[in-house]
Formats: structure tokens, C-alpha cells, sequence
């Protein structure tokens, strides 16, 4: 009977093992071909050995992307736009959902109300007419008019996001500073803010993510090669027309890997205000 | 509050202003009942200057909303630069509906507080005294100052151009004929919903096929990543392995690399002709024929779902992990007492109670779906082609939102986009709603 358990836990043990290893080792395909295609010579995907390597070894696609390619400026570029995006969110999302967490002011339900029915929208859907605000207002191929976009877009949903978390926050702190003489924009400045951090850090990284792997506006806005951002550089390696998978995987690893890293680290701080985020309301 | 009911102030005998004064002045002009009965002459001034500024620019206003019922009148002999252009007119006409919009709601705003401010001075007895009185205001400067960058930007940027594509759907703005600024655009009532619901039997076929798509697509991208994400978290919990935590590390990446990177990786490793799927497939010997994964519509559906799966399980595995942690550890005791086996402690303990917390998630993440642009467009584009597709440029895998992009972007069909737009509004609003009546601060009637 003993032995017969051992023998159970045993073959439960190894099955446990095959099952892990097949999803690792399906997890871990394409990534592997990334880094393959980043130093392997050649351009097209069609001339890599399908054996990791075998085709040889060379760093001349990193070259290409500093020398001969936009690569730094679609870099700098892209790193531009998510700060400023990012930094903007924070503001506005922050203060604006501190009014609408703690003020009582006409018109608060229907706006809160409109709020939640626009964040369902991806922004696109309105793409025409962003297009010709834009125009007229001169932000057309500039990056300013793109970070105006991406604040806009997601000023709702984040807005509701910060506003569920500063409501459990008892209100009975900010009274007692605003009793004390404190101003309202102190008592968002050094009671809310320091507080809320758990959400605004997750708001930080995402809303820092999302312009680095956004094509549609970008591809909109931006018209010339040296203004563009990343994904859109990207991705114009690997259309139909152009096969040029090594060049494509040598930029891409270069984001990948402090994304990574940043993951890797965050991971546990992002899964908390991940599930708290929405659970929690 | 002693003075309370005495008409008599240290100052002298002041008289209470009349209410029905107060009511009628405020309607009259804005700030008016403020600065006249009220004496509150900073914020009337403030109210004042508003309808002022408004009645100046009130024969541009009227201007622009004839032009957004006219949209212009087609003008072939003059030049195209001098021609009226029907897209600046029906934007411009939104915006100034919008100035029009936030100006009612000041005037409302504006007499509801001369109401308030009446009302204060007859429950005191007496006006507020002058510092209170600016106080009230620096009080309630913060607030609308705090706001007004969040209200402009939704305003211009996702309000207006909203209502834009919904005032699309009904006009022709679409190529051939009428494209600003070489022709007029017109408005043309339901036409366009008909056209699509039950017109042309092509476009409505075409409808009829991405729609069904794509509430499969997104009904199995969630179903199959959060099932999936769910199993890998339960496994791994009650996994003895040592190296457990090494393949925790290993099953995040998808999460961690941006999916448009991989997405377009496995769109090149799929690839039908020079792939290395198939390339690996057929050195070992497994196939003679190259398998079309991505351009056969059916095949190409599945990959869609099964690569979503890989790029999309990780976040609710993490998510699951999370909510299992949450779990009392008495039930799983109690379980266990009881002699529950892994499958019964699973099916009773975890499952309800991770599913009742992540509920929410699971809606949030169909919606999301629905709206899922980049899973499609990295990976297949919306391709393979199929029969309809050169008419319609709806292709094979192609979901709503993807197919408006086309729409706008290929075919410059902006009317049929924008009819497409309004369905899918009316189709989410009822889960956006539904999501707001269960939040805390709703059923507790914070707001």
C-alpha cells in the first residue's frame, strides 16, 4: 500500500514536470527566435536555419539600427512620449479624481456617469475627427498632438480608476487638515497623494507602457520617418512588402529586455494593485 | 447662529432680498440676481462676464450651427480651396454645440446657486459676512480649476470627435463622391442603417459574419485565458516542485514582453510559405505541404485564439494567484477535515470564491476584447482575405473595431465605419452601466 503510494506521488511528480516543461518550452518559442533572428546574418526569416543558431553569429543587425536606420530617434522619440504621457495622467487623473471623490457639486452623477460610458471606447473610433482637431489646431505631425491624444483617451477610465481607490481613503483625515487651516490643493498634495501611491504607481506603469506599442496613432499623426515611435518603425521592417525579420527582432529585443526586467521585478506590486484595482470598487 | 430670525444686523436694518426677485433676475441674465440682491459681486461679475462673452460671439454661433444643418452647399465652379468643406463644418458645428452645451449648464449652475445663496441668507437671518463670502469662492475655485484640463481634453478629444462619428453615420461621407473638399457632404437620415442592417445583401452579409466573430473571438480570448491562467495558478499552488518558482518566472514573460513584439514574432514564425513553423514541420518530416495557419480563414481564427491564449493567460494567472491568497485559510482546513480530495477542495472552495472576486475582471476583459485591436491587427491584420473582402474590406479575421479601422483608413468608407461605431456603443453601454449601479460609492449613494 506504502509502496504503492510512492509510486503515485512518483509518476504525479514527473507528469507535473512534462506538463511545466511542454508550457515553458510553448512559452519560450518564439521568444527564443527573437533573440536568434537578433544576431543571425541575413535579412529574411525564410534564410534562418530552423535550428537555434545554426546559421551563425553576428551583431551586425545592431549596427544596422544605430547607423543606418531611425532606430535612436524612434528610441528617443517613443521614451518622449510615454514620460510626458505619463506625467500628464498622473496630474490630471489625480486631481481630477480627488474633486470627485471629495467634493459635492452639481452635475457630479451625470459626469461621473459619462465618464464610465466613454472609457469603453477605444479612442480610434474617433479617429477622423481627432485627425482634423488636430489639423486645425496644428498638432499634426508633432508630438505634442500625440501626447494630447493619449491623455485624452484614457483621462476616464484612469480618472474612475483613482477616484474608487481615494474613496477608501476616510475621509476623516482631510477634514481634520482642512480644520487645521491646510488648503484644499495641500490636502490633495500632502495627505491624498502620499496615500493613494499603490494606485498611481500602477497607473504610472501603465499608462508609461501604452504609447511604446501603440501603432494606430502614431501612424496617424506622425508623418516623417525621423518623428516617429518605435512600433510603428518596427513594424514597417516586417509588412508584406519588406521581410527584414532579423533587423525587426534585433530592435525588438532591445525593448524587450528592460520590459523584462521591469516586469520581473514589479510583478508582485502589479498583480496586488491589478486585482485590488478592480475588485476593490 | 443667535441672530438667527432677527431681520436686525449690528450694521443696521437690512432688508432680506426677495425670493421670487432673486428666482427672476437669475434667469434673466446670468450673475444678475448675484450682483443686484445677492451682493455677491465677484462671483456675479464672473457669471456675468461669461453671458456676456457668449452674446458677443452669438452671431458666429448662429453661423455655425446653420452651417452643421447645411454642411455646405456644393460649389463645382469655384476652387477647390474656396469650396465649402462639409467635415470643418459639422466638426466645428459639434464643438460650438458643446460651448453651447457647457454654457446651459453654467446658466443652471448660476441660478441654482443664487437659489442656494437665498436661501443661506434667510436660514441665517442676515448676509454672510464679506470674508466668508470670498472664502466660498477661493472654496469653490479649487474644484472647478482642479477639472478643467481633465473637461477640456475629454471634451475635444473624446467627446466631440465621438459625437462626430455618431453624426457620421448619418450622412455619405464616404469615397467615391463625397469626400471634402472636392464635394459636399450631406445628410442622409437612416440610409446608412438600412444599407447595412438590410440593404445590400453583400455589406449585410459581411456585417452579419464579423459580428458573429467577433463575440466569438472575444466569448473565447477571455474564456480560454482566464480558465486557462486559473489552471496553471492552481496547479502551481499546490505544486511541491522545487523549480516551481522557475517556471512561475517563465510563464510571465508573455506578460511582460509587449504583446505587439510578440504578436508580430508569431505572426513571421506562422507564416505559411517561409515560416519556421512549417520549415521545422517539414525538415522533421511531419508535413509534405506547408500548412496555411494564417491565411486559411478558419485555421487563421483558431491561431488567433490560440496565440491570444499565450500572450493572454499569464495576467490572469497572476490575477488568480492573487485572489487565491484572499481565500480564508479555514475553508481549505475545513475541507480537508471533512476529507475533501484536490478536485472537491477546487470545485467548492476555490473556484467560488475566486470566481466571485474576479467577476468583474471577466466582464472587463470581454468588453476589452471586443475593442481588441492590436491582438488582430499584429498578428494577422485581419487577413486572410475572403469572398466579400475586396468590396467590403472586412476580411477573415477582421473584428468590428478592426474592420472600422479599414473602413476609415482603406476604403475611406467613413459613413459605413461610423455606422459600425454606433453599434458597437449601443451594444457596451448596457455592460458600462451595469458596472457603475455595482460599484461601492453607487449602491451607497456617495454620489
Amino acid at each position: 500500500m506504502v509502496v504503492g503510494n510512492k509510486w503515485v506521488k512518483t509518476f504525479n511528480t514527473v507528469l507535473l514536470l512534462v506538463f511545466f516543461t511542454i508550457i515553458a518550452l510553448t512559452v519560450l518559442y518564439p521568444l527564443v527566435y527573437v533573440v536568434v533572428g537578433a544576431f543571425t546574418p541575413g535579412n529574411s526569416i525564410a534564410g534562418m536555419d530552423v535550428i537555434p543558431f545554426a546559421s551563425g553569429f553576428t551583431l551586425d543587425h545592431f549596427v544596422y539600427l544605430f547607423t543606418r536606420s531611425e532606430y535612436p530617434h524612434w528610441f528617443a522619440n517613443t521614451l518622449f512620449i510615454a514620460v510626458l504621457t505619463c506625467a500628464g495622467t498622473l496630474f490630471v487623473a489625480s486631481i481630477s479624481a480627488y474633486v470627485f471623490s471629495r467634493f459635492r457639486f452639481t452635475f457630479k452623477k451625470p459626469m461621473l456617469m459619462s465618464l464610465l460610458i466613454l472609457q469603453i471606447f477605444p479612442s480610434f473610433v474617433g479617429m477622423i475627427a481627432i485627425y482634423v482637431i488636430l489639423y486645425r489646431i496644428g498638432g499634426l505631425n508633432t508630438h505634442w498632438g500625440l501626447i494630447l491624444v493619449y491623455l485624452a483617451g484614457n483621462t476616464p477610465y484612469n480618472i474612475w480608476l483613482v477616484k474608487s481607490y481615494m474613496d477608501s481613503i476616510p475621509k476623516s483625515l482631510d477634514e481634520a487638515a482642512r480644520i487645521d487651516g491646510a488648503s484644499h490643493f495641500k490636502v490633495y498634495r500632502s495627505i491624498i497623494l502620499p496615500i493613494a501611491k499603490p494606485i498611481l504607481v500602477f497607473l504610472t506603469i501603465t499608462s508609461f507602457v501604452g504609447p511604446w506599442m501603440d501603432y494606430i496613432f502614431p501612424k496617424m499623426v506622425l508623418r516623417d520617418p525621423s518623428m516617429q515611435t518605435l512600433a510603428l518603425g518596427l513594424f514597417s521592417f516586417v509588412t508584406e512588402r519588406n521581410n527584414d525579420f532579423t533587423n525587426f527582432a534585433a530592435g525588438a529585443l532591445l525593448i524587450a529586455i528592460p520590459f523584462v526586467i521591469f516586469f520581473t521585478i514589479t510583478q508582485k506590486m502589479l498583480v496586488t494593485s491589478l486585482g485590488g484595482a478592480a475588485v476593490k470598487e | 447662529m443667535s441672530g438667527a430670525g432677527t431681520i436686525a444686523a449690528p450694521g443696521g436694518i437690512e432688508t432680506l432680498p426677495d425670493k421670487q426677485r432673486v428666482f427672476i433676475l437669475s434667469l434673466v441674465f446670468m450673475g444678475l440676481a448675484h450682483l443686484t440682491l445677492l451682493k455677491q459681486y465677484v462671483k456675479g461679475a464672473l457669471f456675468a462676464l461669461c453671458e456676456l462673452v457668449f452674446i458677443c460671439f452669438l452671431p458666429a454661433i448662429v453661423g455655425k450651427i446653420s452651417d452643421l444643418i447645411t454642411l455646405g452647399t456644393p460649389t463645382p465652379e469655384l476652387l477647390i480651396t474656396q469650396r465649402d468643406n462639409s467635415v470643418f463644418m459639422l466638426i466645428d458645428g459639434i464643438m460650438i454645440l458643446a460651448v453651447i452645451a457647457v454654457f446651459a449648464a453654467l446658466y443652471y449652475i448660476s441660478a441654482r446657486s443664487a437659489k442656494n445663496e437665498c436661501r443661506a441668507i434667510y436660514a441665517n437671518g442676515k448676509f454672510p459676512p464679506k470674508r466668508s463670502a470670498v472664502q466660498t469662492l477661493t472654496g469653490s475655485a479649487f474644484p472647478v480649476a482642479a477639472l478643467t484640463p481633465a473637461f477640456i481634453l475629454i471634451v475635444f478629444f473624446v467627446i466631440v470627435p465621438l459625437i462626430f462619428s455618431a453624426c457620421v453615420a448619418f450622412t455619405n461621407y464616404s469615397s467615391p463622391d463625397h469626400i471634402p473638399p472636392s464635394n459636399t457632404v450631406d445628410w442622409v437620415g437612416l440610409d446608412n442603417f438600412v444599407f447595412m442592417f438590410g440593404g445590400d445583401n453583400i455589406w449585410s452579409g459581411a456585417l452579419f459574419r464579423v459580428t458573429i466573430w467577433t463575440v466569438i473571438w472575444a466569448a473565447l480570448a477571455t474564456f480560454t485565458c482566464y480558465f486557462g491562467g486559473m489552471a496553471m495558478a492552481v496547479v502551481m499552488r499546490d505544486s511541491k516542485l522545487k523549480v516551481t518558482g522557475l517556471f512561475r518566472a517563465i510563464f510571465i514573460l508573455p506578460y511582460a514582453v509587449p504583446a505587439a513584439i510578440s504578436l508580430m514574432v508569431w505572426r513571421n514564425l506562422l507564416n505559411g510559405s517561409f515560416g519556421t513553423i512549417n520549415q521545422t514541420l517539414m525538415q522533421l518530416g511531419l508535413i509534405k505541404d506547408a500548412i496555411p495557419w494564417l491565411s486559411d480563414p478558419l485555421l487563421a481564427q483558431v491561431m488567433v485564439i490560440i496565440i491570444n491564449l499565450w500572450a493572454g493567460f499569464p495576467y490572469f494567472m497572476l490575477l488568480v494567484t492573487g485572489a487565491m491568497t484572499a481565500v480564508p485559510n479555514d475553508c481549505y482546513e475545513a475541507a480537508s477535515i471533512d476529507g475533501a480530495s484536490k478536485w472537491q477542495v477546487f470545485r467548492h472552495v476555490t473556484l467560488p470564491q475566486v470566481l466571485y472576486q474576479t467577476a468583474p475582471l471577466i466582464i472587463m476583459s470581454f468588453t476589452h476584447n471586443i475593442n481588441n485591436f492590436g491582438a488582430i491587427w499584429f498578428l494577422t491584420a485581419g487577413y486572410p482575405a475572403v469572398s466579400d473582402s475586396t468590396l467590403t474590406s472586412a476580411r477573415g479575421t477582421d473584428i468590428l473595431v478592426s474592420w472600422i479601422y479599414n473602413l476609415t483608413v482603406i476604403s475611406l468608407k467613413y459613413n459605413y465605419a461610423a455606422v459600425l461605431a454606433v453599434m458597437i456603443f449601443v451594444a457596451l453601454a448596457p455592460f458600462a452601466i451595469m458596472n457603475f449601479r455595482r460599484t461601492k460609492s453607487f449602491k451607497e449613494g456617495a454620489i
